[in-house]
């Protein structure tokens, strides 16, 4: 099964994980399944009931990605035998709770019944991807966030075809950005079978000590459509390395990248060698360089592991933190017209406005006080009805509903409210591959070591060997020239 | 990934003072390092990479040139001993606390080091250890060095090193290197000051990956995976970032880890510049490639100009003027400008049909007539093809870092993806995206749908014809909005910056200076496809009861998800 988190296809299908998109970082993720063992209740089938309405699957299934799904009449009520109810009484209940995803189905047999479309709320159908799956993940361990991962992963040089090893599984949010990093096919792809020449396929070998933790992400992984490219297992590597199946003895994973977010990641390093200690086999792929990257909170941990690192000769090692933050954009609407407006500022919005008002304010109290004198001679007289009306901004009313809302005020952006200023240090580092006195005399016969050519210019020999080729591609072109002309008229 | 240094391939030097020096390694040439001296290439090809070497010859005779690999053990040396010696904390300390020697003595002028220029001049042109008995003699000869605190000496070994050491690391050219070069030492405004971690992120939120390949995908659904659009005007090297994440940036890419005594990967044969389409199949079962003919897995660049600027992707062994058939990108990248997508009959290459000559008549002509006639009906073709292909849309992300304004590149690009795919906007500084963020504010989207259900209840009491309807709506809309705001989900403004730290045993500080500019700023929002009926959006009526109950003078004309979103570009 294809995995939607790679390859999604362009509508969503049944038994594939889709997110039901409510906003920004807030996504539910749920398996497609039109009747699910779990639960018995609704009479649509499988629902999710979310904050802005409920949606049986069998209106999110089999449609274009990215859809705008509007929601359906479920009666939520009845199913728990307490007879009809409202909707709007279960709304009443904490929002939190409502969208964490509770989804009940049928028992046996009944086909579910048509969904019937209700008169508000909607959400929108998105097809799963890393970022969104880690701010939607159910969190089990810290999590490591989209601009950590996106930095660790470019600078792990996790490419399509690479072995990555992880080790704390965690959450499993590395684990989907990697596997997507590192894909390149399907390990049950007939065509790459077929191909003659190997071509490697891109794995993640995921460790985790924590047993139930790593059983979840198994689960996970499953339900994802990334068997076979996510090899997760239960391991305290520290003391058993990264063998894959048997700790001694097991096969090598041959990684090419390495990614530890343990506690002590300088006690997992003895393994991460050339040629280990123990005479078992090396977890590294022979042929590459490795890139290794840690992830460590605290600075007494990046010392201990650069020192370990610096013992075992690994090269280029750098230390670095990561600060992302984002940013919010808003109009800010500061002006004395915007009185009544909510979220606008009401304030002089320049000098002139300023002395404007003030104009205003000083005219108003001097006819105030005149008035006031006039009325100690003549006690009876009321306040005329023009004074007593403030002076109002009506005028200007007019003049700032000209701008639609959306269009009002300055343009500005800031940081959003809540900064993660700090959320690990990241320790990376090269490992070359072995290079013994036999491959250099293998490369010395090869590549004579002083042999220096004197070499012309090299632009008009670019130049000859251009026309040469163009000389010989018109010759075979002669050759080939029935079969060229079929395919044109075929073509044609 | 890169096994080792293959002959004719760009990689990177770097040097003492920490600069990087690109250069190609061509068999039997000799590779210049500037003060660093000269040695032949061919002892570096077929070595690993990040080995570091230092050059060593006899003085006068040419042919005496080695390279000597430099041990991770010799590298780290420093710090392995400081840290032997007491554990991080190395500051001397008098017996009252005070550290044994602080600078307030040094004399802070050059009459302390005796060595004249002429000396060390005399020296560089003898000495043969690479450098290192011009730093020990410099540090003998050096009056006030017992004077010196660990720091300084440390220091000024640093500096001294980075000045006569004759060392240097091979490193492979990848895109993270590239884009560091670019930024530190060539003009950084030519990649519109890209940064490292930003391209990390562009790759991430345009979820740009490999497609998986073809022949499976057909099996599953009609629609081949993995198509980008992209606006690049950094000289190829968001293309380049793209075409690396999706496994077609490196010409060796997919012909696997061969070690170097397997025979070298031979040159298919039969792949000479025939330009006429539709492959054809030669008697050995060899598909022909044909230039921008991938389906899936493939990245469509628009460009502004004629012809798009790729130039860094020469590094990569990507000639723009002469484009290997054997690089993965001859067949996944295809190129459309901005004319070809919106007017494509004006852009002559694309309209003007080269005439069909006959076989017949095709057989008398000369052979360069002959080629000149298939070169063009081939361009003429793949034109055709390609652009028709790019205004059919289906894309599966969209990835701008363009001088030009997104907005106008969001107006004719964000038709052309298909549900869901993502779209992130690279720009150097803040201005372009927030002005972006606002074209789909939440305020606007509201206004939109509000606008929209008014026209065309003004529409419907005039015309009956709903194809009229909704075009006379769409247009009213287009020139009020600028942009539909509810094809896209939540516009995300964010950037991001790496600070790096120096970590030695008694000395971990951040960097003291690092490079300014621009910051970097990336916008991000998913492609979605709006109901053609408006739906009411419903909140959490309690929240809503409340809020109204406070301010009950304030009504918003349709309720949103984002309850709370007035102003805020949530959604």
């Amino acid at each position: 099964m294809p995995s939607p988190f790679l390859t999604p296809g362009s509508h969503s299908s049944l038994d594939q994980l889709a997110l039901l998109h409510l906003r920004r970082d807030h996504a539910i993720p749920t398996v497609l399944c039109l009747h699910d063992e779990d639960n018995a209740g609704y009479k649509e089938g499988k629902v999710t009931t979310t904050r802005f309405g409920s949606f049986p699957h069998s209106t999110l299934t089999d449609q274009p990605w990215g859809s705008q799904i509007g929601a359906s009449k479920v009666d939520t009520g009845s199913r728990r035998g307490r007879g009809p109810q409202k909707k709007n009484h279960k709304l009443k209940r904490k929002a939190e709770e409502l969208d964490s995803a509770t989804t009940t189905t049928p028992g046996d047999g009944d086909a579910p019944q048509a969904a019937v479309a209700a008169s508000s709320g909607f959400l929108h159908l998105v097809y799963p991807t890393p970022e969104l799956w880690t701010t939607s993940l159910p969190h089990r361990t810290q999590v490591v966030y989209t601009p950590d991962y996106s930095y660790i992963l470019h600078r792990l040089r996790a490419r399509p075809g690479t072995t990555i090893i992880e080790a704390g599984a965690g959450s499993g949010s590395f684990t989907h950005a990697s596997v997507r990093a590192v894909f390149n096919g399907y390990p049950s792809d007939p065509s790459a079978s077929n191909n003659t020449k190997k071509r490697r396929l891109g794995k993640v070998c995921s460790f985790e000590f924590h047993e139930q933790r790593a059983a979840k992400v198994r689960q996970e992984i499953t339900e994802h459509g990334l068997d076979g490219l996510v090899e997760v297992t239960h391991r305290d590597v520290y003391r058993d390395g990264f063998l894959l199946q048997q700790p001694k003895t097991g096969p090598s994973p041959k990684a090419n990248a390495i990614f530890l977010d343990l506690p002590a990641p300088w006690l997992a390093l003895k393994h991460l060698v050339r040629h280990p200690a123990d005479g078992s086999e090396s977890p590294l792929d022979p042929s590459s360089p490795v890139y290794l990257c840690t992830f460590s909170p605290c600075l007494e941990q990046v010392q201990r592991t650069i020192s370990t690192l610096r013992q075992m000769s690994w090269l280029s090692i750098s230390m670095v933190e990561v600060n992302h933050h984002r940013i919010e954009v808003r109009r800010e609407r500061t002006g004395l017209e915007y009185e009544r407006i909510r979220g606008a500022v009401v304030f002089p919005k320049d000098v002139d406005e300023a002395v404007v008002r003030m104009r205003q304010v000083e005219d108003h109290s001097r006819k105030y006080r005149e008035l006031m004198l006039k009325m100690d001679d003549d006690e009876t007289t009321p306040i005329p009805p023009s004074l007593a009306k403030k002076t109002g901004p009506e005028d200007k009313d007019l003049a700032a509903s000209d701008i639609p809302t959306y269009k009002q005020g300055r343009l500005v952006h800031r940081s959003e409210q809540d900064l993660k200023t700090h959320t690990s240090y990241l320790v990376f580092a090269v490992l070359p591959r072995d290079w013994t006195e036999e491959d250099e005399r293998k490369c010395r016969e090869k590549w004579a070591p002083h042999q220096v050519d004197v070499v012309s210019n090299e632009k008009p020999k670019g130049k000859r060997q251009l026309k040469r080729e163009k000389k010989q591609a018109e010759e075979q072109q002669e050759g080939q020239k029935e079969e060229t002309a079929d395919a044109a008229a075929e073509n044609a | 990934m890169h096994p080792y240094v293959r002959p004719n391939q760009f990689l990177a030097f770097k040097l003492p003072s920490e600069q990087t020096r690109i250069q190609k390694i061509v068999p039997n040439t000799e590779i210049f390092l500037g003060k660093y001296g000269s040695f032949p290439a061919n002892q570096i090809i077929g070595r690993p990479f990040y080995l570091t070497y230092e050059i060593h010859e006899t003085p006068g005779d040419a042919n005496s040139k080695y390279l000597r690999i430099v041990t991770a053990a010799e590298l780290h040396a420093e710090s392995l001993i400081t840290d032997g010696e007491n554990d991080g904390d190395d500051l001397e300390l008098n017996e009252d606390g005070t550290p044994v020697r602080t600078n307030r003595e040094t004399v802070d002028d050059r009459s302390t080091q005796k060595l004249t220029l002429e000396e060390i001049e005399a020296l560089k042109k003898e000495s043969s250890g690479a450098g290192r008995a011009i730093i020990a003699k410099l540090l003998e000869s050096h009056q006030a060095l017992d004077q010196k605190t660990a720091f300084s000496l440390a220091k000024y070994k640093l500096r001294k090193e980075r000045k006569y050491m004759k060392r240097f690391t091979v490193m492979p050219l990848d895109v993270s290197l590239l884009t560091n070069y670019m930024l530190e030492d060539r003009e950084a405004a030519k990649t519109l000051e890209l940064r490292d971690e930003l391209i990390g992120l562009i790759g991430c939120w345009g979820n740009v990956h490999h497609g998986g390949s073809s022949s499976f995908e057909e099996t599953i659904a009609a629609r081949p995976n993995g198509r980008y659009l992209v606006v690049d005007d950094t000289g190829g090297l968001v293309v380049a970032a793209m075409a690396e994440r999706m496994g077609m940036l490196y010409p060796h890419d997919g012909d696997d880890e061969e070690e170097q005594d397997a025979a070298e990967p031979e040159v298919p044969e039969g792949e000479e510049r025939n330009e006429e389409e539709e492959p054809i199949t030669n008697a050995a079962g060899r598909v022909h490639r044909r230039q921008m003919s991938a389906q899936g897995n493939t990245i469509t660049l628009l460009h502004a100009n004629k012809q798009p600027n790729l130039n860094l992707l020469k590094y990569f062994g990507y000639e723009q003027d002469n484009i290997s058939e054997t690089h993965p990108l001859y067949t996944n990248l295809k190129t459309v400008s901005f004319l070809q997508l919106l007017d494509p009959n004006a852009d002559t290459i694309y309209a003007q049909e080269p005439p069909v000559v006959p076989d017949a008549e095709l057989a008398t002509y000369k052979s360069s007539k002959r080629s000149s006639y298939h070169r063009k009906r081939g361009r003429w073709m793949r034109t055709r093809r390609v652009v028709d292909e790019a205004r059919t849309g289906g894309f599966d992300g969209l990835i701008i870092a363009s001088m030009m304004d997104p907005g106008s590149i969001l107006k004719h690009a964000i038709p052309l993806l298909s549900g869901s795919a993502p779209v992130v906007i690279y720009s150097p500084t803040v201005e372009p995206l927030t002005e972006v963020t606002d074209l789909y504010s939440t305020a606007r989207k509201n206004a939109w749908m509000t606008r929209r259900r008014e026209l065309e209840e003004q529409a419907e009491q005039e015309s009956e014809d709903p194809e009229e309807i909704s075009r006379k709506v769409t247009a009213q809309l287009v020139e009020e909005f600028y942009v539909d705001p509810t094809t896209l989900l939540s516009p995300t403004l964010q950037t991001s910056r790496v600070r790096v730290w120096q970590v030695l045993p008694g000395r971990t500080h951040p960097l003291m200076s690092g490079r300014g500019g621009a910051e970097g700023y990336i916008f991000h929002g998913i492609r979605v496809i709006p109901r053609a009926v408006n739906i009411e959006a419903a909140g959490d009526p309690a929240r809503k009861r409340r809020r109204l109950a406070k301010q009950p003078e304030f009504e918003t004309p349709t309720e949103t998800p984002a309850a709370s979103g007035d102003v805020e570009m949530t959604s």
